[in-house]
């Protein structure tokens, strides 16, 4: 079984760049393989002049990594965590100054085994950033999280930017993707399917709009819509895709004026990544 | 060595403020310790039920019986004292029958004989005491009177004192089996070791910085449960720092090293818990912790006396009760044993080890 396959990425540095895919995509095995974590099989890895794939100490010494599953010993307390992984760095950041950073001052002394899921990973990218980093990993920062804490987190990814390191991320959220990345690379079974910009990406594959109508619309029979793609039906909702959103329009509402058919419901909505998504792997990515 | 040193440090932290873990490594070998030690101390008395007439030469035979601190004599009628006997209520019934000849008189011991020991010490008790009774009765002067006395340097001991080294022994095993396999498979679960893994923190680093605080833990609660034993149990044991030392911390290695093996099988610490109940129960109960392996029947004697907490037992018990010098050959051939178990099973640990 191959977890990664072919892989070929170039991330630029001072951007926030994303893995995007489903679970099972080969985000995690990539990011271990630069992180140091994992040996590929074949490939090469370089960062500046360095080669990742001989030389793995100058990833563990120069990045900072937030793991999926980043725990700590619970009977620890946060700035003993901190220490503790600020004691393995030659060059580190003070702990009071990441302890501030991440809003963990009323939580300083408390053991982490009582830390909320938005705190403990406030700390996890604390930890990540205790040899002040030039370049941040970190696997899904926001799996798990209420919309607050995931909007902080967002924020502190925003910092890391401003102060010129480089973010690698993995998510498989697409709002998250596309609110928060510069660059994107889509992965499913181990392949990278395409990469750019968000809008790019979008741009690329869905150069289109979407119409909902909560009606039922007898396209093709009754209604001839310019510019129209595909048509799908979600429960009562019909979607209809389209390349010439204002044409489209036009005409259904010509139509639904002329058949007596109120048009309740009516929303328009451009492409998302997860149209991307779906047009790229042909499914879901939440499947 | 500085970083091994942090992580050691706050293992140790974390440890200090498991209270519930300190707890139960406390609470059962200082149980054991009490519970043990009252059953060995209590003063043994032997149940004796006496059937003899009421008048007569007899009162006196009885009446000699009673005197001895080492019975507990009640009289009862013949049927009933021998059903007593029968169904464990005594343990041996004394039946004097009318002395209407002349003596010699014939008496008759009934014992139960389903416990052994107890059937042994009454016949023995029994008829020994007859004998100075006999004496005593017509007078007569003995002609030999041999009185018990300990070899000199040979010291008195208690259940507690031969139960002590084994309790030691038992906590270095089960300290070292639950600390490593047990935490090892957690982190490994739950992804603390690779967090620790993609720091510039040397994998032997860390381990070294496990062991480490496992050795000091070790030494640290034996010290203690040493010091409970004499201070509140008045367990008498001689204590030979350093050789004692060099077999604990040998004992201790080697099932640090079983631990490691068991943690890189072990996915799960659940999946790890039922692995070291099997490596440690036959040992708990067979390696001489709570009996000599003497007890055991021959075959089985020469598989547990190449078993890693043998060893540890007999040179912790050598040594405390004061039967091995410190450095006597037989301590010297427990300590090779167990650095020969160490090595087999860390070769065989850095084959099996996993760090995921």
């Amino acid at each position: 079984m191959r977890a990664v396959d072919g892989v070929d990425l170039e991330i630029e540095p001072g951007r926030i760049f994303g893995l995007l895919g489903p679970n099972g995509a080969g985000k995690t095995t990539t990011l271990e393989m630069i992180e140091g974590l994992r040996r590929p099989d074949q490939g090469h890895i370089t960062y500046g002049d360095h080669d990742l794939v001989r030389q793995p100490g100058v990833a563990r010494e120069r990045f900072g990594v937030q793991l999926q599953t980043s725990s700590f010993f619970e009977l620890l307390r946060v700035d003993e965590t901190i220490d503790l992984f600020a004691s393995f760095y030659r060059h580190t950041l003070a702990t009071d100054t990441l302890i501030e950073r991440f809003e963990l001052g009323e939580k300083r002394k408390a053991y982490v085994q009582t830390l909320s899921g938005g705190q403990r990973q406030r700390l996890a990218v604390a930890v990540a950033l205790v040899n002040d980093p030039e370049v941040v990993f970190l696997d899904e920062p926001t799996a798990g999280l209420d919309p607050q804490a995931r909007r902080n987190v967002w924020d502190s990814v925003r910092q890391l930017r401003e102060e010129g390191r480089t973010v690698v991320l993995t998510t498989h959220y697409m709002d998250e993707a596309e609110a928060l990345c510069d660059q994107l690379a889509v992965m499913d079974h181990g392949r990278v399917l395409d990469e750019g910009q968000p809008k790019e990406l979008i741009e690329r594959h869905m150069p289109a709009a979407f119409i909902e109508v909560s009606a039922e619309v007898p396209v093709g029979e009754d209604v001839e819509l310019p510019g129209l793609q595909r048509v799908t039906r979600e429960g009562p909702k019909t979607v209809l895709r389209t390349e010439r959103l204002d044409e489209t329009l036009g005409a259904l509402a010509e139509w639904a004026r002329a058949a007596g058919v109120p048009l309740t419901g009516l929303a328009t909505r451009t492409a998302t990544l997860e149209d991307v998504f779906l047009h790229l792997t042909g499914r879901s990515l939440r499947d | 060595m500085r970083q091994l040193l942090t992580v050691t440090g706050a293992l140790l932290r974390t440890l200090v403020r498991n209270r519930q873990a300190l707890f139960w490594t406390f609470f059962f070998p200082v149980m054991l310790m009490v519970v043990f030690g009252f059953l060995g101390n209590s003063n043994f008395k032997l149940n004796l039920l006496v059937s003899a007439p009421t008048q007569g030469p007899e009162t006196k035979i009885v009446q000699a019986y009673e005197k001895i601190p080492y019975f507990k004599v009640q009289r009862a009628s013949r049927q009933r004292a021998i059903h007593q006997v029968r169904i464990g209520q005594a343990d041996a019934v004394l039946l004097l029958p009318p002395a209407t000849t002349p003596p010699p008189w014939h008496a008759t011991l009934v014992y139960n004989s389903a416990n052994m020991q107890t059937a042994q010490q009454a016949v023995s008790a029994v008829t020994s005491a007859a004998a100075q009774i006999n004496l005593a009765m017509t007078g007569q002067s003995p002609m030999l009177m041999v009185q018990p006395k300990a070899a000199s340097g040979s010291r008195s001991s208690t259940y507690l004192d031969f139960l002590l080294p084994g309790v030691l022994a038992l906590m270095a095993m089960q300290n070292s089996l639950f600390g490593v396999a047990g935490s090892l498979t957690r982190w490994k679960e739950k992804g603390v070791l690779r967090r620790f893994l993609a720091t510039p923190l040397r994998p032997i680093q860390f381990l070294g910085g496990v062991v480490l605080y496992q050795l000091v833990f070790g030494i640290l609660s034996a010290a203690l449960i040493v010091a409970i034993a004499v201070v509140f149990l008045h367990a008498t044991v001689v204590l030979p720092l350093l050789p004692l030392l060099v077999t604990v911390i040998l004992g201790m290695a080697a099932f640090l090293a079983i631990g490691f093996v068991i943690a890189g099988f072990a996915k799960t610490e659940e999946a790890s818990m039922p692995i070291i109940n099997v490596v440690s129960f036959p040992m708990m109960f067979l390696s001489g912790v709570f009996f000599p392996v003497t007890t055991l029947p021959p075959f089985l004697r020469t598989i547990v006396h190449y078993l890693p907490l043998t060893y540890i037992v007999d040179g912790v018990r050598g040594l405390m009760s004061g039967q091995y010098a410190a450095w006597a050959p037989a301590v010297q051939g427990d300590i090779v044993a167990l650095l020969v178990w160490f090595v087999l099973l860390a070769i065989v640990s850095t084959r099996t080890w996993r760090w995921e």
